[in-house]
């Protein structure tokens, strides 16, 4: 930058212009990384994976997404610290890795939470990590719904 | 194979030409991803099978992908080398050449090559039959390259070997020896091997870069007209092992490979004047082809290597001219009193595109060889320094003034339109095409100083090359 060259003018003028017309994205990218969308929907009839007692829920959201990327953290995650995609059990460090490859080419950068209900808060937390280092955005709790009369 | 392996015969002496390629431990075959069509249709440029040919059970078995719906591409993994021997060296060479082969992997994009700091937390495996592949499926991996070197009487010996997690066998497999003076070309020839044997494709691993520059900074001892010390350097095509061709101490720019690799031309001031220099960088010597008449600049070699195309103002205004290697049959292509510069040669060496300002304006226009059938192409503010893709990519690329400096254009010569690559980080000039045509070294200011970036056909994929120095006018070896 500081170097002798005949071009230094052109340069100099050139840097100018262009950082006025650009947008400091710096902020925005800041927000983005510490928002993590969280929210309820209700467990689909049909269901993938291992299975888990799901959290019961007073409300929850349908499921809308007609191709959802499940996550399964059953009880057993306490001693072997293993996840689930869809049936496919892998351990909890390669779980960012293998939701890169999943959401590569995925344009909603969403992931369906399938927790047991007996998962304490700090595991969830762990997996939580995993997949905001993944690039998810959003994470979907999948609970129960709790019907009139239960 | 053998073609490929002697592209580079006398720089990879030491290793290459020791280096034998056994048979693969296993009958090749091709590794793909777990897509479900990959067993209908095999993926680039392979012969389809025969519809009465009994294929192998694992082709035919349809697996639904668990997690690469969107765009699945075969995923590899290449952790570190195995180090059979003790010492620094061979430990040295097993991690160099695992970094150095997952980079080339990964230029092509070809692969999704898994990030190497995910590998940690599977243990290296005690030899090449020890293949942890629970652990490698749980990565996501379809294929990962193991290998080992071992010390060996000339220097080492390496071996690496492509295997299938889902099959647990070895689908590809080369062993080396050699001196372990530049492991980066174990790993550069695996990769251009394992490319063409897997995905039909010429990889650029052992392709190298010339460039002139000034990263010397000597001190300028001569007269007004030596304002600046450029020098010719060439390099891998990842930056590496960066050598200097000319020493001189004038002006040397616009490098040209040869087709075969062991000769540059170059502009060179050393005479004072401007002239077309050829440097035979294997065997020490130099060429003249021009002998000295007039001021001659901008040398290409034709596709077959046996004539020059450049630009002269021997008849008193900047023409293109042709003319044999040893500087006979000299013809004239242009005729014009505007200013003609920058000639290129189409990949069968039937027309040249070059630069003229005879519509007011530098555009870039075609020529046969003969010196007929002059066409314009392009409508831009300015355009300079084409460059004509290697087949099947139909394409020419630029450097279109786009703003106060220049961006990166390319044009597609069947359909006549004309997209950008680059927009407006610094200025961005001489584009030169890899011999694969699926990458473009340019120069670029965008980091600061004039640097040699490559980018991708589509734009993607940029990387530094050089960072040493002020560095121009990057040329692609073929």
């Amino acid at each position: 930058m500081s170097q002798p060259d005949a071009n230094t003018g052109r340069k100099r003028a050139r840097r100018v212009s262009t950082s006025l017309s650009e947008i400091n994205v710096i902020p925005l990218v800041d927000v983005m990384l510490v928002l993590l969308i969280i929210f309820m929907v209700a467990a689909p009839m049909l269901q993938k994976g291992v299975e888990v007692n799901l959290p019961v829920a007073r409300r929850a959201d349908k499921l809308t997404n007609t191709q959802p990327l499940y996550v399964t953290i059953p009880t057993s995650y306490r001693q072997d610290r293993r996840v689930y995609i869809d049936d496919d059990g892998i351990p909890i460090e390669v779980l960012a890795e293998r939701m890169r490859q999943a959401l590569d080419g995925r344009s909603d950068k969403q992931v369906f939470l399938r927790g047991d209900g007996a998962v304490m808060l700090q595991e969830m937390m762990d997996v939580f990590g995993r997949l905001k280092e993944a690039g998810v955005e959003k994470i979907g709790i999948v609970a129960q719904e709790r019907r009139a009369g239960q | 194979m053998m073609t490929t392996r002697l592209r580079w015969p006398v720089l990879g002496l030491m290793v290459a030409a020791s280096a034998v390629a056994i048979a693969s431990p296993s009958a090749p075959e091709e590794l793909r991803g777990d897509r479900a069509e990959a067993a209908v249709g095999r993926a680039g440029g392979q012969q389809p099978t025969s519809p009465t040919q009994p294929t192998p059970p694992q082709r035919t078995a349809v697996e639904v992908t668990l997690t690469g719906e969107g765009g699945a591409q075969t995923r590899l993994a290449v952790p570190d080398l195995i180090a059979l021997s003790n010492d620094q060296e061979t430990q040295d060479a097993a991690r160099v050449i695992g970094e150095v082969l997952w980079n080339d992997l990964n230029y092509e994009r070809e692969f999704y090559l898994i990030p190497r700091d995910t590998y940690k937390t599977i243990p290296s495996a005690a030899s090449m039959d020890t293949v942890p592949f629970d652990r490698w499926r749980e990565l996501g991996a379809d294929g990962v390259v193991s290998g080992i070197v071992q010390r060996a009487a000339s220097g080492v010996r390496v071996e690496l070997r492509l295997y299938s997690v889902r099959a647990r066998q070895s689908v590809f497999g080369r062993e080396y020896t050699g001196s372990v003076a530049n492991p980066r070309l174990y790993a550069h020839t695996f990769s251009d091997e394992l490319h063409l044997s897997q995905r039909n494709l010429r990889g650029v691993a052992r392709t190298k870069l010339a460039f002139s520059s000034d990263r010397n900074r000597e001190a300028v001892i001569a007269t007004v007209e030596k304002r600046e010390v450029k020098e010719v350097y060439i390099a891998d095509y990842d930056g590496a092992n960066p050598r200097r061709i000319t020493i001189n101490r004038t002006l040397n720019i616009t490098p040209a490979w040869s087709p075969d690799g062991r000769s540059i031309a170059y502009t060179s001031y050393r005479s004072g004047l401007p002239d077309v220099l050829i440097s035979n960088i294997f065997a020490g010597t130099m060429e003249n082809p021009t002998k000295g008449v007039g001021q001659n600049f901008l040398p290409v070699f034709s596709p077959d290597g046996s004539r020059i195309a450049f630009m002269s103002s021997r008849d008193g205004n900047p023409e293109i001219y042709v003319v044999n290697r040893d500087g006979s049959n000299l013809v004239r292509l242009t005729n014009n009193a505007a200013t003609e510069s920058t000639p290129t040669w189409s990949p069968s060496g039937t027309q040249l595109a070059f630069t003229s300002d005879r519509s007011g304006t530098p555009q870039v226009y075609t020529v046969n060889a003969d010196g007929s059938g002059l066409r314009r192409l392009t409508s831009e503010s300015y355009a300079d320094r084409a460059t004509w893709s290697p087949a099947p990519y139909n394409e020419i690329a630029f450097a279109a003034r786009t703003g106060p400096g220049f961006d990166i254009k390319i044009y597609n010569i069947a359909s006549g339109e004309t997209r950008q690559i680059t927009f407006g980080e610094g200025t961005n000039e001489s584009p030169a095409w890899s011999p694969n045509g699926r990458h473009l070294a340019f120069m670029s200011t965008r980091a600061g100083r004039s640097q040699i970036f490559t980018v991708d056909r589509d734009g993607r994929n940029l990387r530094q090359i050089t960072r040493d120095g002020n560095n121009w006018t990057p040329h692609w070896s073929q």
